[in-house]
């Protein structure tokens, strides 16, 4: 639970919400939920060339509960749907979801039996990165926006989420 | 059971006195327990969404099953529902690190059924591409497998150098990775002008970074330890779990489908085949280490005989319109082409019209066409009705039958070693679950 | 769910050292050269008299009947002359019975409609058996019916041990159902999945692609997922 749920209605704390909004934003920890070549392509961005570590988030966290950001990299399965939302529920507040590559925003070019057509369909997603697999600068860009988002959202949008 | 052995003074009734040589004693009295641990699918080790199922004996393995099926897309089944030239849109998008040799096996597969030969350039462009695609997965290989071992560095070389490879694949299909470049017939577009300058840059840029590799893992206690005689399967149990590729080429076998059942133009190249007698991890790094070198000389080969001429079969019933380039408007129509098909012969915009929205259509009949990926041995199993789309489309994904060889390659080890394991079988789940 | 080691049964059929008299696989060719078509129609064909062949695009094919699968295929993997070490597939396609509609939605691509009918259903079971030493390949088909409850198999697990998972997969996909696998279960579905996708019978799936201005698209917590694209 964040911050922004143990504040009493009614307070305002502005200077406080900009401060934790804008750390927030500034070393968000993605966990590791790489499932097919949107994986290969988020692991590139983590790569040299396209340095996701000038961001702060090159430490992928593998436990769930230390990390801030799933990316769902890459085409969710009906088998992998609950292992998705077991791991979602795993992580700790405030929490945020990247869907990269269409097949998770939107099921891709799979409209078929074996997908999950959109990730939205198990976990409420902050931002979509189209894409088949994206850039990493793509990536890169959508991870900016939501760290833009992050930015400028304030505690009663947060408490909101959980 | 050994006997406990006396401590040498007298001591109080209520403590327990245990040395060294009588561990057993305590364990035994402890009940034998097997402990079943569940490794993934959502794990950092292990090569995508596999979920292994380990009972283990304290630390060390008694049985290893891979659970598979969490990347499940039944791409299959919706090849059935388009037409064959878009098949390597979809059939790309299995094996993802390696991509252009699903596309190359399904094309090869379509025009066997076809019977047509695609232009000599085709082929030679194609076998350049699959060879820089196959060092491109083995430094994935070697990227990811370091970041399991803990080596960090090595991830970061290796996709470092992974990326020159990406920036050629781009300037020639448009994309980094999943090209849908290969098409039944040829390739899709001609090869840039500055195609054989990449090439060329890339060789040159290669060997010393693949030296830098050598240096910090070839001598490295760690990397040895980690490694050698880890995973040891001999070539009659490879055969038996139907194991191909770099993991049968490490037990001594030198079975390669390039070399022993060459296709697409293979068998006008001298290479070699690496093997390693070890049959254990370390040799699988060392086969695959070899095999980028000889995908080099292949390379060199290919480019010294790279012809001019098309890049797509003649044929006009079958052949996507490929001739066309870049205009001012930065639209990729081709001026000339347009104005034959819009102004002046009403049959050719017809044959564009259907080419484009039905496609072709392949006489009916079944194949099963191997080609040597990175992995081992692809095998499209493609059956034709005689309509304008696949009527069944099987593929032989080597990761699929590879995995069933890490319960045998893993008992009597230990968890850690379970990770060195399945990164030495490469497996890809894209190509497991399809 | 049973937890049977799917290498525990077909783990002592493999030799623990590699036997002398049935060479090493080495080289490709150093055992003998590869038997041409004719030749292995020929050897075939004496022990097993009823099985029909056919050559395409350079490859060489036999159908069998379910009961003489296992048979074969132990004559293929130890005769000498044929010598095939490797199952390197073990596929299934669906053909079904009746009157089929290859193409779908022909409004909207506009590509021509194919129909085929037959008369009885079947799965065909294809095996593709190569030789490492000898260096030659062929196909084995088997056709089984496609009738839940007759569409049975026996396994061959117990000669090739990378059928297992080849079985598996056909079981879950196709629904034909090999009698004396150690572990008969989905691989690639979920294990409580009904139906098996890769039957012509069984819808690809997904949802309605609706384009703008087409009809109304709505959100999706409101669509209907169980409506199906046919």
């Amino acid at each position: 639970m964040g911050l922004e749920n143990k504040l009493p209605n009614g307070v305002l704390l502005t200077n406080l919400e900009r401060f934790v909004s804008y750390s927030r934003s500034t070393s968000m920890w993605p966990a590791t939920f790489g499932l097919a070549c949107c994986a290969i392509e988020m692991m590139a961005a983590g790569g040299p060339r396209h340095d996701i570590g000038r961001f702060g988030m090159e430490v992928f966290r593998a436990s769930p509960r230390q990390a801030d950001l799933m990316i769902v990299a890459g085409r969710v399965s009906q088998k992998m749907a609950p292992v998705l939302r077991r791991i979602y529920d795993q992580m700790s507040d405030p929490k945020w979801v990247l869907s990269m590559g269409v097949c998770a925003t939107s099921g891709g070019m799979f409209n078929n039996y074996a997908l999950v057509q959109g990730v939205d369909h198990v976990v409420p997603v902050d931002m979509y990165v189209p894409g088949c697999p994206p850039r990493p600068e793509m990536l890169l860009d959508g991870i900016l926006k939501l760290r833009e988002q992050v930015r400028t959202s304030t505690f009663a949008e947060l408490a909101d989420q959980s | 059971m050994s006997v406990p052995t006396q401590p040498p003074t007298p001591r109080p009734d209520d403590e327990l006195w245990v040395e060294g040589a009588d561990w057993e004693s305590v364990v035994d009295a402890v009940d034998d327990e097997r402990l079943t641990v569940n490794m993934g699918p959502q794990h950092p080790s292990t090569h995508g969404v596999l979920r292994l199922l380990l009972e283990l004996d304290g630390e060390i393995v008694e049985k290893l099953q891979p659970l598979i099926g969490y990347l499940h897309t039944g791409i299959e089944k919706n090849a059935e529902y388009r037409a064959w030239h878009q098949g390597p849109t979809f059939f790309t998008r299995m094996d993802y690190v390696a991509p252009l040799y699903n596309e190359h096996a399904f094309c090869l597969a379509v025009e066997k059924l076809l019977d047509i030969r695609v232009p000599e350039r085709a082929e030679v462009a194609r076998i350049i591409l699959l060879e820089f695609n196959r060092i491109a997965s083995h430094l994935i290989w070697l990227a990811t497998g370091g970041m399991e071992l803990g080596a960090t560095t090595v991830m970061t070389m290796g996709f470092g150098l992974r990326e020159h490879i990406l920036d050629l694949f781009e300037s020639q299909s448009g994309l980094r990775m999943n090209h849908a470049f290969f098409r039944p017939g040829g390739i899709a577009n001609d090869l840039t002008d500055d195609f054989e300058a990449r090439c060329e840059a890339l060789l040159e840029m290669i060997p010393p970074k693949m030296r830098d590799f050598e240096d910090l893992l070839r001598r490295n206690p760690i990397f040895n330890d980690r490694l050698r005689d880890v995973g040891y399967i001999d070539a009659d149990t490879c055969l038996a779990y139907g194991v191909t590729g770099p993991i049968l080429r490490a037990a001594g076998v030198p079975w390669d489908l390039r070399k022993t059942q060459p296709y697409g133009g293979y068998e006008r190249y001298d290479f070699e085949v690496p093997t390693s007698d070890l049959a254990d991890c370390w040799g699988r790094f060392e086969v695959r280490v070899a095999e980028i070198d000889q995908s080099m000389r292949i390379i060199r080969q290919a480019l010294d005989q790279l012809p001019a001429g098309r890049v797509m079969v003649e044929d006009k019933h079958i052949a996507w319109p490929s001739q066309q380039s870049l205009g001012a408007d930065g639209v990729g129509n081709d001026p000339e082409y347009i104005r034959h098909i819009m102004g002046e012969s009403m049959e050719a915009l017809i044959n564009h019209f259907k080419l484009v929205t039905q496609g072709f259509t392949v006489p009916p009949g079944q194949v099963y066409l191997p080609v040597e990926s990175p992995r081992g041995e692809l095998g499209y199993a493609v059956t034709s009705t005689g309509t304008n789309k696949p009527y069944r489309v099987h593929v032989r994904e080597p990761s699929f039958v590879n995995l069933q060889a890490a319960d045998v390659m893993s008992r009597g080890g230990s968890v850690s070693d379970v990770i060195v394991i399945v990164a030495s079988l490469d497996p890809i789940m894209g190509g497991v679950d399809r | 769910m049973s937890d049977q080691s799917p290498a525990a049964e077909p783990l002592a059929e493999t030799p623990a050292q590699p036997d002398p008299a049935h060479a090493p696989a080495t080289i490709a060719g150093t055992v003998g050269p590869p038997l041409s078509h004719e030749a292995l129609t020929l050897a075939v064909l004496e022990r097993f008299p009823n099985v029909r062949t056919h050559v395409h695009r350079g490859e060489l094919t036999f159908f069998v009947a379910p009961e003489q699968v296992v048979d074969l295929l132990t004559f293929c993997r130890d005769a000498d002359e044929f010598d095939c070490a490797l199952l390197s597939d073990l596929s299934g396609v669906h053909f079904p019975a009746g009157e089929h509609v290859i193409e779908r939605q022909v409004s909207t691509t506009g590509w021509p409609e194919h129909r085929v009918s037959r008369d009885v259903g079947v799965v065909e079971v294809l095996y593709v058996l190569r030789s490492i030493t000898r260096n030659h390949w062929f196909r084995v088909s088997v056709a089984v019916s496609d009738v839940e409850g007759e569409s049975r198999l026996p396994t061959v697990t117990h000669l090739f041990p990378t059928a297992n998972f080849h079985e598996r997969e056909v079981f879950d996909m196709f629904g034909v159902v090999f009698d004396g696998h150690p572990n008969l279960e989905r691989i690639l579905m979920p294990e409580d999945w009904l139906g098996h996708p890769h039957r012509k019978d069984y819808p690809l799936g997904g949802v309605d692609i609706t384009y703008k201005n087409d009809k109304f698209i709505p959100s999706p917590h409101e669509r209907d997922l169980r409506e199906i694209v046919e």
